[in-house]
């Protein structure tokens, strides 16, 4: 191959990495910049601006609050995890070690939750929230939340309960522990990592939600991604605080995923792809 | 793997919460809608349904120009945003797949654009897109002039675009690391064999590197699809359905319908229809995962 031929074959290439990081990240970037830039310089382009922290000052503040949506996003995250993973596991283990006629018609009703629309299952829910005076309650939205999130979670922990042995389990019964030991002293601690892993999963989709919290919460169990909402107003787009509050949404967000990557296909695909 | 440790009541037992819970959120709903679908019930005038009415709601959803424009906005977006996220994806993975430092820190920071927020990523492209401070139509601006101050956004076609884009920015990344786990699998023996045989580029592509990862594609494309009929959260925050009603898919359309006009009888009919749409992309899906799923 020539000097020439392969001088031009690197110039392409990192052209094409150029391309590609500017496809994947300039968004985040620009998002990243106009954070800290002032009112007066997030309406321009300009890449040289006085950096500012007043955007995070504002949105913390009346009338933003976003330290109280940030609570309420926490709050609705950890409590669909704190319920959806013992439900979960319970499941999944079932599903992973015992023989059921109907195994197959289980496993592809699990799969259907995935083909119902969020907005079809929040129909009728709206109408019994509204009966039950559960609206805008962080409640609601926890349950909302485990539609989803269930499913999910059960699918990827019985990938990781069929990847772990059954022979400490057969033995620890043969010692005479029963059923419960079985699973809480053997297979959940073996099964840890999956479970942690499948936690911050759910961390991630339940602290992106919007449609739920938007169709369910007013004032109270408002959380991050409706309270971007707020800030557009009569005059205009807030952008520069829209961008800060989205930082807030976004690192934690990435923090996590980073932390998840080798299982975030598999993950996110429930499993199609391995 | 199955176990004959245990038979009896308890692995009903253990198994009962997940059921009682998958049952409220699947059976509940999906039957409740059904029903309603075929009342008379506008949620502002009274808080009980009004009256059988049979297939009216059927019918009109049959009838209403805003329904089908509906179908067919859900219809082109999937079209564009599962074309040219996978023609994008397949071009990013065929780029990171040799190994490299740079590459490899890109590779682990490409699931970033995917775990966005939905809706924060539609107020993104809203504001990278305004006309008048847009960094987006600035940059268009730079290599074509004349488009320095459009407002994509404020035509139907630019629109539907722009909301399609948004979507590809979020999924193409993570197509493509599918595709290169799909590529890490084949042996590299494969590819220095084809080298010595005297394969270029493209037909190393077009004979060897695309039909090995073909299995993963369809799977990709069946789940994008899915995914992109369900699309809602950006619908709002980026264009809010508009303008006119250029991009309202269907989620967002029974959204309208439902909670902002409360025709809940009406809403429930077109989420029947929804439902019965999904179904038939459901069984292609159910039946490769049920297989085992495809090896990336």
């Amino acid at each position: 191959m020539s000097n020439f031929k392969k001088i031009l074959q690197k110039l392409f290439s990192g052209l094409g990495l150029f391309v590609t990081t500017f496809f994947v990240f300039f968004p985040i970037l620009w998002l990243s910049l106009t954070a800290f830039k002032q009112a007066k310089d997030a309406y321009s382009t300009s890449l040289f601006f006085d950096p500012t922290f007043q955007n995070y000052i504002n949105i913390f503040s009346n009338p933003n609050n976003f330290g109280y949506l940030l609570l309420n996003s926490v709050i609705v995250a950890v409590i669909t995890i704190i319920i959806a993973i013992p439900v979960a596991s319970l499941a999944a283990y079932a599903l992973s070690r015992f023989h059921y006629k109907v195994k197959n018609v289980l496993m592809i009703w699990l799969l259907s939750t995935q083909f119902i629309p969020p907005v079809v299952i929040v129909i009728p829910y709206f109408v019994l929230f509204r009966t039950l005076h559960l609206m805008d309650t962080r409640i609601a939205l926890v349950l909302m939340n485990l539609s989803f999130v269930l499913p999910f979670a059960t699918w990827m922990i019985k990938g990781f309960v069929d990847g772990l042995s059954i022979t400490l389990e057969e033995a620890a019964f043969v010692e005479g522990c029963s059923f419960l030991q079985v699973i809480t002293k053997i297979t959940i601690p073996l099964a840890m990592p999956g479970i942690i892993t499948t936690s911050i999963f759910i961390l991630i989709q339940s602290w992106n939600e919007y449609l739920f919290a938007l169709i369910l919460t007013r004032n109270n169990a408002v959380t991050m991604t409706v309270g971007l909402n707020s800030l557009v107003t009569d005059r205009g787009v807030i952008w520069e605080q829209m961008s800060a509050a989205g930082i807030l949404i976004m690192v934690p967000i990435f923090i996590f995923s980073f932390l998840v990557r080798k299982h975030f296909t598999q993950g996110l695909t429930l499993g199609a792809v391995k | 793997m199955n176990s004959v440790i245990y038979h009896g009541p308890k692995k009903w037992f253990i198994l009962a919460p997940a059921l009682f819970i998958l049952a409220a959120m699947t059976i509940y709903p999906v039957v409740n809608i059904f029903i309603v679908s075929f009342q008379d019930w506008n949620l502002l005038k009274s808080p009980e349904p009004k009256g059988w009415i049979g297939f009216d709601n059927y019918l009109r959803a049959f009838q209403d120009p805003d329904f089908w424009n509906s179908v067919g906005v859900t219809f082109i977006f999937t079209i564009i945003s599962v074309t040219l996220s996978i023609i994008i994806a397949i071009a990013i993975a065929l780029q990171l797949y040799p190994k490299g430092i740079y590459r490899t820190l890109l590779k682990a920071c490409l699931i970033f654009p995917y775990a966005i927020s939905p809706a924060l990523k539609g107020y993104t492209w809203r504001f990278m897109l305004n006309p008048h401070y847009g960094v987006i139509d600035k940059i268009i601006g730079w290599f074509i002039p004349p488009l320095q101050d459009a407002v994509f956004l404020g035509t139907k076609a630019g629109a539907l675009f722009w909301l399609a884009y948004t979507e590809i920015w979020g999924w193409a990344p993570f197509m493509a690391l599918i595709f290169i786990g799909a590529l890490d699998m084949i042996h590299p023996d494969v590819f220095s064999a084809a080298k010595i045989d005297g394969v270029n580029r493209v037909q190393m592509f077009r004979f060897i590197k695309l039909p090995l990862i073909l299995p993963v594609l369809l799977m990709v494309t069946l789940l994008k699809t899915i995914f992109s009929v369900k699309i809602f959260d950006q619908v709002l925050t980026l264009t809010n359905g508009g303008p006119g009603q250029a991009t309202e898919t269907i989620n967002f359309f029974i959204y309208k319908n439902g909670f902002k006009f409360f025709e809940m009888g009406y809403a429930s009919a077109q989420s029947i229809l929804l439902i019965l749409l999904m179904v038939v992309f459901a069984a292609f899906y159910i039946k490769t995962v049920m297989k085992g799923g495809v090896d990336a």
